[in-house]
């Protein structure tokens, strides 16, 4: 052949082509090589990788229960990563993007549709079928919420509902009353301007920018934020939801807009109750005992204003599996073990919410140490009993972008730069693109 | 006499030609070995991702499916961008008086602060050295969080501020104002220019600031029509640069909003906003798109500045030939 080849053409050339078909190969080759690697880790064992966010409690106690996973299951290891909140989602897209999405990742309903839509998620039907994923022990409402399509994209791996978390100790030392489980809307936040005038600390973050505030707003007139692949409300809900907070903000019940500001950013370190720039902050339930690191404060736990029945039981996260995964059915096995094994359950006890298996809940319960993981539990079970019959499905593609969207207009409300009317149509339109609406 | 022990090949033209065929041949190959490093960086992380991402962008590509199962949707992108996409415009806005307020401005100071170092004086290269050291910690994020913690409410600044009874503002939570801080936060990087600047200034021959001072020229004058004629290629020079630089403006912006771009979208800058587009709402076909349009704008930009330099940068050189 080369013979020939030089015969043809100047030896230059074809020593240039070679070098840059050699050039083109390598790291053909090397992007080969790296591939075959993970196939043959399996000789000793099997190797997941696994991923969370989280602070480091979360951390711990996960370690834990996955350790617990390889005592009972030699050979199988664990290659486990996790990070805070922000961040998160970036680096599961840029991974998926990659083909290299973890073989067991955390995800909650800001996303869950979005890669389920995609076909990221591995179908867990067949599994609960089956039983090989045990589902009997959850309660309905809660595992719907994992199913997109009509496909469970996801395991709950907690349970937990809209909480309002207030500083105690700023109100006992100021004499003020605490606020109460199914005060209307109105009587909060007269009780909010109180406590800023009384205590010179603002009673209340403004709620307006935060979305599961206003999804029980709307819960609570028959309205909802979806309905399906379509908004569930109108203008004319957003202005009067905007209107109460302008009126609050006029009142002196909340912050200074760039207080409000901080308090919008979806870290829970930076809730304005833990900053102590504010005398309460919306949260989830479960975010109680975290929120309880930063402050010295004692905290209390109530629903949020207005009828509780509008709150519903949500998953505060679930585990999914990867669809491209090479231990698909191990995979699905350690999402099992995490959700039902009594002795997991115990481990992670309602870091993530309350435990997704109700008889492990309730011995979970029983033993739970942590004072502000008792506090939190015994007001869940209350408000457990008050719920409506009926629980919103999860969230459509986009629900991450209307959420946003909504941060922007409240703020630009919330600064004054535009009325509640206007802000209520420039949401409307925003949201509506952002989940394809018409 | 040595030139022809090294090149025997006249004497035998026949013979040698596989010799010489051959060593130029390992000449060239010890070329690309030498290249290859730059070569494979150009094509695996600059040229193959670029013409991938030109693809992207008439595609409705998402990172969370395989390359191969993006639809083409033509045209799509760049219609939504330039007539549907409010906070597209939004961000170009933002971004539009960043880089118009910031350049100049940097450019100005660099230009000043150059000028004041032009000088012989005991200690002065550690004078150059303490203005360059700001643009040394770059487009670092730990500088952006040490701004950002300096113009809070209850921030550095706002306490120098009260020390004259002043009552601050929450610079970077206001919108009004967050992005004022971003451009000082780039004006104050302006050592880089200014060490250029440096080096033009001490180009400038000395005989034409004698021959003005006989003339009795004033400083001013001195300054209008020497200095700036004789430094406009260098500051040709470092406008383009710093322009670029301008439109690109990322992590300062980034870490003041979380990657949000606010308060109320004040800090959206172009590349944060194709940055949400691609890595938050997950379309990155669209971020793709974005990306296109703001290459080929900063090139037509920068071949706008090549035309207008032809009116006002000398080169001295041109003049005397």
């Amino acid at each position: 052949m080369e013979p020939i080849t030089q015969a043809v053409t100047p030896a230059q050339s074809t020593t240039r082509r070679r070098l840059l078909a050699a050039a083109l190969t390598v790291p053909l080759l090397l992007g080969a090589a790296a591939c075959g690697g993970d196939d043959e880790g399996g000789s000793g064992g099997t190797e997941l990788s696994i991923y969370w966010w989280g602070a480091e409690k979360r951390a711990e106690l996960t370690d834990q229960a996955l350790k617990l996973y390889s005592d009972k299951h030699p050979g199988v290891t664990f290659k486990k990563t996790w990070q805070g909140n922000q961040g998160y989602f970036d680096k599961l897209a840029t991974l998926t993007a990659g083909g290299n999405a973890p073989d067991i990742f955390q995800i909650d309903d800001n996303y869950i549709s979005e890669y389920a839509g995609r076909g990221v998620t591995l179908d867990l039907t067949p599994y609960a079928e089956s039983g090989k994923l045990d589902v009997t022990k959850f309660p309905e409402s809660l595992l719907k919420y994992g199913e997109v399509e009509g496909k469970l994209a996801g395991v709950a791996l907690g349970e937990n509902t809209q909480g309002l978390v207030y500083d105690k100790t700023l109100l006992t030392k100021n004499n003020l009353p605490e606020p109460k489980t199914g005060m209307s809307w109105e009587e909060f936040v007269d009780w909010a301007a109180e406590v800023t005038k009384k205590s010179k600390l603002p009673g209340t973050q403004d709620a307006s920018a935060v979305y599961q505030a206003l999804w029980v707003f709307l819960r609570q007139s028959g309205k909802e934020l979806y309905n399906g692949k379509q908004l569930g409300f109108d203008e004319a809900d957003i202005t009067k939801w905007f209107a109460l907070w302008k009126g609050a903000r006029d009142k002196g019940a909340t912050p200074t807009p760039d207080v409000i500001h901080e308090g919008n950013a979806s870290d829970v370190s930076k809730q304005l109750v833990a900053t102590g720039k504010a005398g309460t902050s919306w949260v989830w339930a479960n975010q109680m005992p975290e929120l309880k690191k930063s402050t010295e404060n004692e905290l209390g736990l109530i629903a949020y204003p207005g009828d509780p029945s509008a709150q519903w039981a949500r998953a505060s996260m679930y585990m999914s599996a990867f669809r491209g995964s090479k231990h698909k059915d191990v995979a699905v096995d350690v999402i099992n073990f995490l959700a039902n094994d009594p002795e997991a359950g115990k481990i992670l006890g309602t870091d993530r919410g309350l435990p997704p298996n109700l008889d492990v809940r309730k011995q979970v319960a029983a033993t739970v140490e942590d004072p502000n993981m008792k506090q939190t539990i015994a007001v869940m079970d209350e408000l457990g009993k008050k719920y409506g019959p009926t629980a919103p499905t999860v969230p459509p593609q986009g629900h991450s972008k209307v959420r946003s969207e909504l941060i922007r207009v409240a703020e630009e409300v919330i600064y004054g730069r535009q009325t509640p009317e206007q802000g209520a149509a420039a949401f409307v339109t925003a949201a509506k693109a952002a989940i394809g609406a018409s | 006499m040595t030139a022809s022990t090294l090149t025997p090949a006249p004497v035998a033209p026949a013979a040698p030609q596989p010799g010489r065929r051959a060593r130029r041949r390992r000449e060239n190959l010890a070329g690309y070995v030498f290249l290859s490093p730059w070569l494979l960086g150009l094509l695996g992380i600059t040229a193959v991702p670029m013409l991938i991402s030109l693809y992207l962008s008439f595609t409705d590509y998402s990172p969370l499916i395989p390359l191969t199962e993006a639809n083409w949707i033509g045209l799509d992108n760049y219609r939504r961008m330039f007539t549907a996409d409010q906070s597209y415009w939004h961000a170009v806005q933002v971004t539009v008086t960043f880089a118009v307020v910031a350049v100049p401005l940097k450019l100005a100071c660099a230009l000043a602060v150059a000028l004041l170092l032009n000088r012989t004086m005991r200690g002065i290269s550690v004078f150059r050295g303490l203005f360059y050291l700001p643009s040394l910690l770059g487009g670092s994020v730990a500088l952006a969080i040490v701004w950002v913690s300096m113009f809070n409410r209850d921030g550095a600044f706002n306490s120098f501020l009260a020390l004259f009874g002043i009552e601050g503002l929450p610079w970077v939570n206001d919108p009004d104002w967050a992005l004022s801080t971003l451009i000082l936060l780039a004006v104050w990087q302006f050592g880089a220019p200014m060490v250029i600047f440096l080096a033009g200034l001490k180009q400038v021959p000395s005989e034409l600031y004698e021959a003005a001072s006989v003339d009795g020229a004033s400083p001013w004058r001195k300054f209008v029509h020497i200095t700036l004629p004789m430094l406009s290629p260098v500051i040709f020079f470092n406008l383009v640069l710093e322009t670029i630089n301008g439109f690109q403006g990322f992590t300062a912006a980034f870490v003041l909003s979380n990657g949000t771009g606010g308060p109320v979208d004040s800090t959206l800058m172009y590349t944060l906003n194709l940055w949400i587009a691609g890595f938050v709402d997950l379309n990155m076909g669209y971020a793709s798109a974005m990306a296109w349009v703001f290459l080929i704008v900063i090139g037509a930009i920068t071949v706008l500045l090549f035309n207008t330099g032809r009116f006002w940068v000398h080169y001295s050189d041109n003049e005397e030939r």
